[in-house]
């Protein structure tokens, strides 16, 4: 074998078992989680250290999920409305436009506070000025992002084009301290160690959120009365795969071991009253029994898989 | 056969292999092998590029791709259904009819070694030669369309891609091999084969299709085209044996072919054209 040829085969060999070695750490060790690019870890940067809650959702797989296609002859209405509301708004199709979104609530947000929420995917950017002002909005350079604002009721929105192919919107407020955020003047999220840590281990998903629990509460997220009676949690997060069906995880840290305790036999209660009232039904006995309650310490975890078949099922309960 | 000649008959095909794989890498068919290759690793690294700029979007009857469906239907059409045949073709039937044609089969069949050897040493050659370059291609293409992100959900998919290429070059390796040996003119019968007969039995129903290499292949590829759709390229072939009987079909081409093939080179008298 001659000097080129081994040359050859060691450089082949190599670049084979590199791509293969590095497949291998990404799938065993979750590699993307130090790596800047993953779920929403670029857009991270532009969210406020402070933020209660952080959310992601990779838009582009749920759209062309089967799932939606599986949900969407049941709820035809729905279908109609989808985005076209913001599409009105912004000139932006959350369908075609967008690959994936990051939505942030920054702290003390009330029930009614719109989110800051960062979109990459594709955008018209004469399109969009357009439309923002014909609904008397304006325009700015605000630290070289482009920065159109409009007035709704008695709040200001905006959207900005932060980086191509990246937008963010909502209350100018918000957007203005994102790009800040940006620019490190401040604090952005990928700071905040306790958030970042739920966030990569929730980030395997399709869709994902963190956040503190009093801004879900705050949020609107949960009726108060219910939300009293809760045990003491500090944070909480949510996790789920889409494809054909649904794959996820909630979890939620407690305050005290104590509290993760009651939580987990509230959990338990509440698992058992529904495998009794869902005993009559297939599939949404299906559904109580994928249910699987873990966690250990402070944490308590919810697993939960709803296969394609359940949802047809239960597609098939609600009828026509 | 006893032990000494397998030892003798495995050493020889060694030394033809060591002498076959560099002249196989450096001649003039790896100018093409590189542009078959080539051509998807730089349609993968425009297609990231489109990506990440936002500006092309693949979309398959109204339904967007994403980067795991468009590196199956890369996988699928370029290689499984394309560079692996081509492949097989030209480097299959060249193994024996090369020597054939350059005149030079007498230096090799002259020496004290078996005439299976030459052909079984100078198929190794081949396979290693096209595997070390395939496989390096298409983890290439994978990590250039896949965001790192989305690894470890399909990775097994690339190992799957990986085997069933090796597959797919080790039976047609073996099969065109076979013809190569056997033919006067291997590498029509190969193309027409590979192009013509392969197709058309894949769309004729009943059990015609079991005699081809692709649909075992395809039958063991792991992508799922986005279903759902009106029109899927995968639709025609979905009606596949099931993955473990394809390899058993497929280990049992190719060693048919192999034997095959060197029983052809063991008993045919080649007569060089003056």
């Amino acid at each position: 074998m001659t000097r080129r040829t081994r040359r050859f085969v060691l450089i082949s060999a190599s670049v084979l078992i590199v791509g293969i070695g590095t497949g291998l750490i990404a799938s065993y060790f979750g590699l993307r989680t130090l790596t800047f690019g993953g779920n929403g870890t670029e857009e991270l940067a532009y969210i406020p250290h402070d933020a209660a809650l952080v959310a992601f959702v990779d838009v582009r797989r749920v759209m062309d999920s089967e799932l939606r296609r599986r949900i969407q002859p049941l709820r035809p209405g729905a279908r109609l409305n989808d985005g076209r509301d913001f599409l009105t708004r912004t000139g932006i199709n959350i369908e075609t436009d967008i690959d994936l979104m990051v939505a942030a609530l920054p702290p003390g947000g009330a029930s009614d506070r719109r989110p800051l929420v960062l979109a990459r995917g594709r955008f018209d950017r004469v399109r969009i000025e357009g439309l923002m002002r014909e609904r008397d909005g304006g325009a700015e350079d605000y630290r070289g992002a482009r920065l159109l604002t409009s007035v709704e009721g008695d709040q200001r929105f905006a959207v900005a084009f932060v980086e191509p192919g990246l937008v963010a919107f909502g209350p100018v407020a918000d957007v203005r301290r994102a790009i800040d955020t940006k620019s490190a003047e401040g604090d952005s999220m990928t700071g905040n160690l306790e958030m970042m840590a739920l966030i990569r281990d929730m980030d395997a998903g399709d869709a994902w959120a963190a956040g503190r629990w009093d801004a879900m509460t705050a949020a609107g997220g949960l009726p108060q009365g219910f939300a009293n009676q809760m045990p003491a949690i500090t944070w909480f997060a949510a996790t789920g795969r889409i494809g054909s069906g649904i794959e996820g995880a909630l979890r939620a840290e407690a305050s005290t071991d104590e509290a993760a305790t009651d939580l987990r036999e509230t959990i338990r209660g509440f698992m058992a009253l529904a495998r009794l009232q869902t005993r009559q039904r297939a599939a949404l006995s299906t559904l109580i029994d994928s249910l699987q309650l873990g966690g250990e310490g402070r944490t308590v975890s919810v697993a939960f898989m709803f296969p394609a078949d359940t949802i047809d099922a239960l597609a098939a309960l609600q009828g026509p | 056969m006893t032990a000494t000649t397998r030892t003798r008959f495995w050493t020889a095909a060694t030394r033809i292999f060591e002498l076959s794989f560099g002249e196989m890498l450096w001649s003039r068919r790896t100018i093409f092998m590189a542009l078959v290759v080539g051509g998807p690793v730089l349609l993968a690294i425009a297609a990231r590029f489109a990506a990440v700029n936002g500006s092309v979007r693949m979309r398959v009857n109204g339904v967007g791709l994403g980067s795991d469906d468009v590196f199956g239907m890369m996988i699928w059409l370029l290689f499984l259904r394309f560079s692996v045949p081509v492949l097989g073709v030209f480097y299959g039937t060249a193994l024996i009819a090369d020597e054939v044609e350059d005149k030079t089969i007498t230096y090799l069949f002259t020496r004290p070694i078996p005439r299976a050897a030459v052909l079984i040493g100078k198929y190794l050659a081949y396979l290693a030669c096209t595997t070390l370059v395939v496989l390096p291609a298409v983890t290439i293409i994978y990590f250039a369309l896949v965001p790192l992100a989305q690894v470890p959900a399909s990775f097994g998919q690339l190992l799957e891609d990986l085997g069933i290429l090796a597959l797919g070059l080790a039976v047609y390796g073996a099969l065109f091999a076979l013809m190569g040996a056997s033919l006067k003119r291997p590498l029509i019968t190969g193309l027409v084969f590979a192009f013509g007969w392969e197709q058309v039995a894949l769309l004729v129903p009943g059990y015609l299709r079991q005699f081809t290499v692709v649909y075992h292949l395809q039958a063991l590829f792991p992508h799922a085209m986005p279903s759902g759709r009106a029109v899927s390229l995968q639709a025609v072939f979905r009606d596949t044996s099931s993955p473990v009987t394809s390899v058993c079909w497929l280990l049992a081409m190719m060693g048919a072919c192999l034997a095959l093939a060197a029983r052809a080179v063991e008993r045919r008298e080649y007569v060089l054209e003056q």
